[in-house]
């Protein structure tokens, strides 16, 4: 079976947005009734003004900022934002504070339970079976995407290692020990392993992973790419949050991602206006509606993720909408010497042409009334030193091409730029504050 | 679909007699309450389309 819900990864576009429609005031009117966040917000509409997906567009989109500030109210530690009888929570996630003070998330059993499903669709387009051993590399902790794939595997069926408690090497270790066929890892840290055990004298490629599934960070094609080379496995992406869920997943065909519908209501706004849908082929900021998590609802919550919206067709035979590409969030995107700029561009570059490069670190600062973008990269240490400057030089020409900016090029020396397992921090604008 | 839906039902109607049931047994009203999580979850997934506003 190539689907894990056929009945609804194959039914016609329209039929999906009328259950949509039908779930989106379901969960309109649940979070009216039940949350303050939303009995403020939707004061002045009613379910019944909404008779059409386009009626939606009249409500506000809901900011994190917002969010920060209903928490404060009672009941500890969710305040406004839980929807329903704090007794009735039974897990406890929060959101990692990049932005600010982390937002609490509370789960019930039964909205865990929703969760899970859907995250099952994306385990079950990336190829994952009941056959497969699945290594976890991480710490769980309080953040919820390793949770998440977690109970979605077991549930799944196939069998989870939590991998814990281990430094990489130990890691490496495990997953050799128990003959583990499948990983779940941010990009970043699937590089890291692999440079980690090649230092071990073991071929990546020799670990026996069949199947990745990355999260975490926006992942270039080219080290998705890098990654299948590394491991001899094949790498499969996906987008989500801990406010809005999983919410779109990549299928076998590695074209884009599938929006769960109709777990979501994913709208792809103008970046610019926020109100508009883009046509295919253009970038948006996606706009999240889980469609049944009835213990901390969010209507058209605003992710700032920038995708590129995709086709509502694929080779794998499902009919649900796709997004082309994640290219990045609107934080991310930065006016340097009035170019816009998403550091996504230039692992692009590194990953597809600069396989000597294995860390790097893009930094942006104020020099008089100039800006100037740096590239701190480290290079593989058996790299002839006579290799170094033609690099260097390489890097800058082909960084000037993708971005459009002169790239001041600085080779550091080997395990000097610092190693993530998590969201990696690459970027750093010096200009801010 | 509708066959599936009436099965779902009949769990639901079930699962709410066992709560019923299980009024001074914290066990067995668990249970029945989380049967009743897992009969959202599957109404979710198996909507009834004919029967949609």
């Amino acid at each position: 079976m190539n689907y894990w819900n056929p009945y609804l990864e194959t039914m016609a576009q329209e039929e999906l947005k009328r259950i949509e429609l039908s779930y989106f005031r379901n969960i309109f009117s649940h979070a009216k009734a039940h949350s303050a966040l939303y009995r403020e917000k939707l004061r002045d509409i009613h379910p019944n003004d909404l008779r059409t997906l386009e009626d939606i567009k009249k409500i506000p989109l809901t900011e994190k900022e917002e969010m920060r500030k209903y928490q404060e109210m009672e009941p500890f530690p969710y305040g406004g934002l839980l929807a329903g009888d704090i007794s009735d929570v039974t897990t406890f996630r929060q959101t990692s504070g990049t932005t600010g003070k982390p937002i609490y998330v509370p789960e019930t059993y039964e909205s865990w339970q929703w969760r899970i499903e859907a995250w099952c669709h994306i385990l079950y387009m990336a190829g994952f079976r009941p056959r497969h051993r699945i290594f976890l590399p991480f710490g769980y902790n309080v953040y919820v995407a390793f949770w998440e794939a977690h109970y979605a595997s077991e549930k799944l069926g196939c069998e989870v290692i939590p991998g814990g408690a281990l430094d990489t090497k130990g890691r490496i270790h495990k997953i050799m020990e128990i003959r583990a066929n499948g990983m779940m890892n941010t990009p970043t840290y699937g590089l890291h392993i692999a440079e980690e055990a090649k230092k071990m004298g073991i071929d990546p490629g020799t670990l026996g992973i069949e199947r990745m599934l990355c999260a975490g960070e926006p992942m270039p094609s080219a080290t998705r790419t890098r990654l299948e080379e590394l491991y001899h496995c094949h790498v499969f992406d996906h987008i989500g949050g801990t406010e809005p869920c999983a919410w779109a997943g990549m299928c076998e065909a590695k074209d884009g991602l599938h929006i769960i519908e109709p777990f979501f209501l994913v709208e792809i706004l103008d970046r610019e206006t926020l109100q508009k849908e883009v046509a295919e082929g253009e970038i948006g900021v996606a706009v999240v509606t889980p469609l049944g998590r009835r213990s901390f609802p969010l209507v058209r919550f605003n992710t700032k993720d920038l995708v590129v919206k995709g086709k509502t067709s694929c080779s794998c035979g499902r009919t649900t909408q796709k997004i082309r590409e994640v290219v990045g969030r609107t934080d991310d995107l930065r006016k340097v010497r009035g170019v816009l700029f998403s550091p996504k561009t230039v692992e692009e570059v590194i990953r597809k042409e600069f396989q000597e490069v294995e860390e790097f670190e893009i930094i942006v600062e104020r020099r008089g009334l100039m800006d100037v973008i740096s590239l701190r990269a480290e290079v593989q240490p058996q790299l002839p030193v006579g290799l170094i400057e033609g690099t260097k030089a390489r890097l800058a020409e082909s960084l000037k091409i993708a971005t459009n900016l002169s790239f001041n090029v600085i080779i550091e020396p080997p395990g000097s730029l610092p190693r993530y397992t998590l969201k990696a921090k690459r970027f750093k604008d010096l200009r801010e504050g | 679909m509708e066959t599936i839906r009436e099965e779902i039902e009949k769990i639901e109607k079930s699962a709410e007699k066992l709560k019923a049931l299980g009024e001074n047994n914290p066990s067995l009203r668990r249970n029945a309450e989380i049967l009743l999580n897992f009969v959202y979850v599957l109404k979710f997934i198996a909507p009834d389309l004919k029967n949609l506003p």
